[in-house]
């Protein structure tokens, strides 16, 4: 975004408690996100069960510098990402996210998906959101999606089908409940383990995606306002900007020169 | 509209950037006046299409009576097949068909073969003395078929199951069945009449692979072709009127006609960024401009914003939109995520202004977030392409989610199974004979220049 005549710096989110802040810095694409394990980029294509390791990447027709378009300089202006200019699949990602203090949910991963990738398609249902783009900027996004704070192993799960678990209690091993058992804890290295992929295929050599944050690590990444964290009274400046927000709408869209600067 | 603002002006530019109408009065941009809109609304009432190939090819095999567009060989009565050379004989039809429609014209050319399609535009004549737009599908299927019975000499008494076949071809199972046959060999730019649900959604009644096959897929010009049969409809709806007038006529002008090169400008700004990007443009650039201002700091440091006029700030932020749908699907060059963009980005924008009403007061965000949920995964899967605009998915709103869906559409390089290609290639052929269609954009611009000083003069 260039600089501009007046002084502005996109605020993000409202709210001065520590959920706000984190959203704000989820959503904040000027702000790192604090790295919290490695997978290689082999188990990553393993995990989304898209091709095979080494594999070239298909593709729905030839790269761009190869295809005839008729003239239209908007077709000049946008930069396309690596994956469009190849050509490839659309491919897709889901994540399912639990109630129990994730570090992110559906809808927060919608926003920083909006906010720090390109070229992407995203729906947000109930506890899952999915996330297609080009193959290879998937498998690029994966890193930021997998390595960092965003990713809980034992809370997040990728569930490209049956995603049925997010609101029930967490198993013995506090694990999000997985009716494909796609992944289970190493009781020895006390690693999160996907054994199979995201669409539930068993996998040759089973992925480590690390730990599972403490309890007291979730709570600090918790995304979400609950009553043993951030109850709702905190929200002040949210629950505010909410309901400015629905009563605008429901003026403007009834007379839009109802509204006034005093609104 | 406020008295204020009659005489209210935009500047009008191209998909270049170059200025193609200077001071532009907003009433110019409005389809009661602008003499080009009407033409254009005109020709899209007026206009049928011959598929004489299709026509051969169902007359061969004895194909009739389908009821949807994917299962076309649903009857197949070979034993009434008739091999009839149309596409060889298309001059000779054409000319019959030109004899019975062209006297009741006014001297303009009606019937013009290109091809393998024969294009047939209605006498305005008739269409004045009609209740409605039919005439463009019921009297171009009867003179196609009496045309082919004369060329083929098919009677009652020389060739009854000819004659029947013929009418099965044409006609399908109408009247019994309400439609005539889908994807079938005479076919209007607007879906037929009596299949349009909802008071004045005739203008919407259109695929988008159509508009963007018409415009060759130009992106902007996709955007202006689209906002003008919108905005048409939202007149013919009453969705326009008073307090709407100047609301619908700043969001047209914004989003659809590039007024002040804003949509190009956010495009430009973010050719390398985010959808979230181009929210936080709009919001500078809409502090810059003076239409919203900071009314209050919360103890955050939060800001919220107001504004005096929301019609300016809704045009801006519908301009915006489309601005990320094009800098998203661009990057992607991939149109399935259009829907996605309609329905969240008013999301962020309602969150960076303190609650600033997003695109159309909401009704962009309601209608992107059902028509995401029913192109993607467990509801379906269908493409944003194969959609007609006023189908009760993306229908709703005051007329600024068509055009990010045809902008979307118009990006794609092959990604979607009902690419306009494969839905519309007729469109692609019949828009090299309808030059009225090129550069829709730029004809927009000279036309309400044309008609500025009268419109100056109120």
């Amino acid at each position: 975004m260039a600089e501009g005549k007046v002084k502005y710096e996109p605020q993000i989110y409202p709210g001065k408690d520590e959920t706000s802040e984190r959203r704000r810095k989820l959503w904040d694409k000027r702000r790192k996100l604090a790295k919290y394990r490695e997978i290689s980029d082999d188990d990553i294509t393993r995990l989304l069960g898209h091709r095979a390791v080494g594999a070239l990447y298909p593709s729905v027709h030839p790269p761009l510098e190869e295809l005839i378009e008729a003239y239209d300089p908007i077709k000049n202006i946008v930069v396309p990402t690596p994956g469009a200019r190849a050509g490839d699949r659309i491919r897709f990602v889901q994540f399912a996210d639990s109630f129990w203090h994730p570090p992110i949910a559906p809808h927060g991963r919608l926003r920083l998906y909006f906010n720090r990738l390109r070229g992407i398609d995203v729906v947000a249902y109930s506890g899952r959101c999915i996330l297609e783009m080009r193959e290879r900027d998937l498998e690029a996004a994966m890193k930021m999606l997998l390595e960092t704070e965003i990713f809980n192993p034992a809370r997040t799960a990728l569930k490209g089908i049956t995603i049925h678990g997010h609101s029930l209690r967490l198993d013995e091993d506090g694990l999000m409940f997985d009716a494909r058992r796609r992944y289970i804890l190493d009781k020895s290295t006390r690693e999160v383990v996907y054994i199979k992929d995201q669409m539930g295929r068993v996998l040759d050599n089973p992925v480590p995606v690390g730990r599972p944050l403490s309890e007291e690590e979730c709570r600090k990444l918790d995304l979400a306002y609950t009553w043993d964290t951030h109850p709702f009274k905190s929200r002040t400046e949210v629950l505010e900007i909410l309901s400015r927000a629905a009563k605008l709408r429901v003026l403007a869209g009834f007379n839009p020169e109802l509204l006034t600067e005093e609104m | 509209m406020k008295a204020k603002t009659a005489k209210e002006t935009v500047d009008l530019y191209d998909d270049l950037g170059n200025c193609v109408g200077r001071e532009i009065p907003l009433q110019a941009l409005s389809p009661l006046y602008n003499p080009y809109m009407r033409e254009v609304l005109d020709l899209f009432k007026r206009l049928a299409v011959i598929d004489l190939g299709k026509l051969e090819v169902l007359m061969k095999k004895g194909m009739a009576g389908w009821e949807t567009v994917v299962g076309q060989d649903e009857n197949r009565m070979p034993w009434y097949g008739r091999d009839l050379p149309l596409v060889d004989r298309a001059k000779e039809i054409v000319e019959r068909i030109k004899e019975k429609v062209e006297k009741y014209g006014d001297g303009e050319p009606l019937v013009e073969g290109a091809g393998k399609y024969i294009i047939v535009k209605i006498p305005r004549r008739m269409m004045e003395i009609s209740a409605s737009r039919d005439p463009t599908l019921t009297w171009t299927a009867v003179a196609l078929c009496q045309a082919v019975a004369e060329t083929f000499n098919m009677t009652p008494e020389t060739d009854p199951d000819g004659c029947n076949m013929l009418k099965g071809a044409v006609f399908g199972r109408y009247p019994q069945s309400p439609e005539f046959p889908p994807g079938g060999p005479v076919s209007t730019f607007l879906k037929q009449s009596n299949t349009v649900d909802g008071l004045g959604s005739g203008f919407k009644a259109i695929m988008v692979n159509h508009l963007v096959a018409l415009c060759n897929k130009r992106t902007l010009d996709a955007v202006a072709l689209t906002t003008i049969l919108e905005q048409a409809a939202q007149w013919e709806m009453g969705n326009a009127l008073g307090w709407f007038e100047r609301y619908q006529l700043l969001g047209s002008a914004y989003q659809g006609f590039n007024a002040n090169n804003l949509v190009l400008d956010l495009v430009k700004e973010n050719r390398e960024g985010t959808i979230g990007d181009v929210a936080y443009s709009v919001v500078r650039r809409a502090l810059e401009d003076g239409v919203i201002k900071v009314k209050r700091t919360l103890p955050s440091g939060y800001k919220i914003y107001s504004t005096n006029d929301y019609p300016l700030w809704n045009a801006y932020t519908c301009a915006a939109v489309l601005a990320a749908v094009i800098v998203n699907v661009g990057a992607s060059r991939a149109a399935q995520s259009v829907s996605t963009v309609i329905g969240y980005f008013g999301d962020l924008l309602l969150m960076e202004t303190g609650g600033l009403p997003d695109p159309d007061a909401g009704r962009v965000e309601g209608t992107g977030q059902g028509f995401a949920f029913y192109t993607h995964s467990i509801y379906g899967g269908a493409g944003p392409g194969a959609y007609t605009l006023d189908h009760v998915i993306p229908r709703h709103g005051s007329g600024f989610v068509g055009p990010c869906i045809v902008a979307g559409m118009c990006l794609d390089s092959g990604t979607q199974l009902f690419s306009p290609e494969m839905t519309s290639a007729s469109y692609f052929k019949i828009r090299e004979r309808l030059p009225l269609l090129h550069e829709p954009l730029k004809k927009v611009a000279e036309a309400a220049e044309r008609i500025k000083p009268e419109v100056m003069k109120g």
